[in-house]
């Protein structure tokens, strides 16, 4: 069966892996920066007016964020796959080719962003400088190449799977990563109804993360405990099957909290309603999940050593990744489940949908969800690639969870606080009108928050500095056993 | 063209604040009584705890329904929400239960 041995060395996908996460971080990197000038620009909006308005730091800043994460969760399956399927990676020469043709696309893309930025109002702005929705930017002709990188990942996923010993975790992998890819497909087209566009946009955007991504989050976490604590596999992997219904049973259709207002007919009300009230539940399983999994085998460990609490072993081999799990266990929980639920209420949606409540949902969920899970998957990578038995924290590791994690926590209260000022003044008081738009954003609250926003976006930023300085030599630091 | 328009109560200004933190205890308190059912089971804390477990299930059901009346919910989503604290009652005991099972059976 398949081992988990960390033989980073000499594998060729998890060299592959280490130049998807290098490449994910820089880009995480580019995505804090373009999101504090933004920041900077809602404070003070003529900062950088006309050389990078807000409407371009903004795209740089959420497709940086998904251009990463994409990035991050390549590496992390040419990383597991040689432990999980006992075999090297199929086809690593042509995946090797496609992550610099998809590094390349991206830093075009980016250059066109930053120095290009806008075009005529026709097919050529479409095909070379943006496609122009929300997360999914990227001009036509890169759309294209995404499309072929994927399809390419994709069938080194699936000829790996069906040559090697396909664990749970790898098959749960295939089908999730066919849906992932699948649904990009559903964002390339446009209708001349914006009504019709936002629905299949939305199949992108909310079937991504809050079905497919998560899926993948629950493969990583089963993956990262059997490494990080030997949790038995086959619990593991029963625990990712329940995963995969309940969080495919309602994430799906809690599409429709998204339905509530473009147009769509009346009925997605109450579909949104019921799945979104369900949605939480996922959630709940998958911190029940780490839980259980590090108690039973942190138990057994105390029942094999006989002697008292205080000086029972640690089981869990990795700290720092172990750390930034536990983070995506709270930080799922907290950013997608508590701050997504209670604006997810056709009801209260009619106030708070469009508000920055919005913005402190998704700081949270994105962070919370994804990110942690992410920069877990890289430290594992660092103690495969290095060879290290046991791997403790740095000062720069510690400082930089501290400040990252505090930094996205406190963005998302001054966020909910600017939300929250938002749906008092601009909805329930003036009705939600043009001028109760720009009425809500004048307030003492609002602008405050907003302050309090940047403030803590910099901490963001300096917590990044520190973990990218651990990621680069925590390698080598002399406090892991070897 | 038939027109349907959809007409509901509007909130009250004052219930905004009680409906976002209600909103979130409800997760809060769920996830109180899941950790606490999940750590007695596997015996990280003494059997009274579940208990406490149960009464923050109680807590939860609690702010479910304060969160659903200043609301002004419709009854579709109303037994929606009651789905949902039931659902939150149970699935912790049928996935303990599977995954007890399965636990068993890999160690014997």
């Amino acid at each position: 069966m398949a081992n988990n041995a960390l033989t980073g060395v000499g594998s060729e996908s998890k060299q592959l892996a280490t130049w998807y996460f290098t490449f994910a971080a820089i880009i995480f990197g580019a995505q804090l920066v373009f999101g504090v000038v933004a920041a900077i620009q809602f404070v003070e909006p003529s900062f950088l007016y006309g050389v990078l308005d807000f409407s371009i730091a903004r795209i740089l800043h959420i497709n940086a964020l998904v251009v990463w994460m994409v990035f991050a969760m390549f590496g992390s399956v040419y990383w597991l796959l040689p432990d999980e399927t006992g075999i090297e990676t199929v086809g690593i020469k042509i995946g090797k080719l496609l992550f610099w043709i998809f590094a390349a696309a991206i830093v075009v893309v980016v250059l066109v962003y930053l120095f290009i930025q806008v075009g005529p109002a026709d097919d050529t702005t479409i095909w070379f400088i943006t496609e122009g929705r929300e997360y999914i930017e990227a001009p036509r002709w890169a759309d294209l190449g995404i499309v072929v990188v994927a399809l390419g990942f994709v069938a080194n996923l699936f000829f790996t799977g069906m040559k090697g010993n396909r664990s749970g975790i790898v098959t749960v992998l295939m089908a999730d990563m066919i849906a992932f890819s699948g649904l990009y497909l559903c964002g390339m087209f446009f209708t001349d109804n914006i009504s019709m566009d936002q629905y299949w946009w939305w199949w992108v955007i909310h079937l991504w993360v809050e079905a497919t991504w998560e899926v993948f989050v629950g493969s990583l976490a089963a993956y990262a405990l059997i490494t990080i604590i030997g949790a038995h596999r086959k619990v593991v992997e029963m625990w990712l099957w329940i995963e995969v219904a309940m969080l495919f049973g309602s994430g799906i259709l809690g599409l429709g909290h998204h339905y509530f207002w473009i147009g769509t007919p009346e009925y997605w009300w109450e579909i949104g309603a019921l799945f979104s009230a369900l949605e939480p539940l996922p959630l709940v399983a998958m911190f029940i999940h780490v839980l259980y999994d590090w108690g039973k085998t942190q138990g057994e460990q105390m029942g094999a050593e006989h002697t008292d609490e205080d000086h029972v072993k640690s089981v869990i081999t990795n700290k720092p990744a172990f750390t930034w799990i536990t983070l995506n266990a709270f930080g799922n929980f907290l950013g997608a489940g508590i701050w997504g639920f209670f604006h997810t209420l056709p009801q209260v949606n009619l106030y708070t949908h469009g508000t920055q409540f919005t913005a402190a949902h998704g700081h949270l969920a994105f962070f919370g969800a994804y990110a942690t899970i992410l920069i877990g998957m890289m430290y594992l990578a660092i103690q495969g690639t290095n060879g290290i038995k046991v791997m403790n924290h740095t000062k720069a590791s510690i400082w930089g969870v501290s400040l990252i994690t505090s930094g996205v926590v406190g963005m998302t209260v001054a966020l909910t606080i600017a939300g929250y000022s938002q749906v008092l003044v601009a909805r329930a008081q003036m009705g939600g009108t043009w001028q109760a738009y720009f009425d809500g954003q004048a307030g003492m609250w609002f602008q405050q928050a907003m302050d309090w926003r940047l403030v803590m976006g910099v901490v963001t930023l300096l917590g990044f500095v520190f973990l990218a300085k651990d990621l680069l030599t925590s390698g080598k630091s002399p406090v892991h056993e070897r | 063209m038939e027109q349907n328009l959809i007409l509901t109560p509007e909130i009250a200004s004052g219930d905004f604040l009680t409906i976002f933190v209600a909103s979130a205890l409800v997760l809060v308190f769920g996830g109180l009584y899941v950790g606490l059912f999940t750590a007695v089971k596997v015996r990280l804390l003494k059997p009274w705890f579940m208990i406490i477990g149960y009464g923050f299930w109680l807590l939860t059901v609690y702010c479910l329904y304060l969160m659903g009346s200043l609301m002004h919910v419709d009854h579709f989503t109303a037994k929606a929400l009651v789905v949902a604290a039931v659902g939150l009652l149970l699935v912790p005991h049928a996935v303990y239960y599977m995954q007890d099972h399965v636990h068993r059976e890999n160690e014997h």
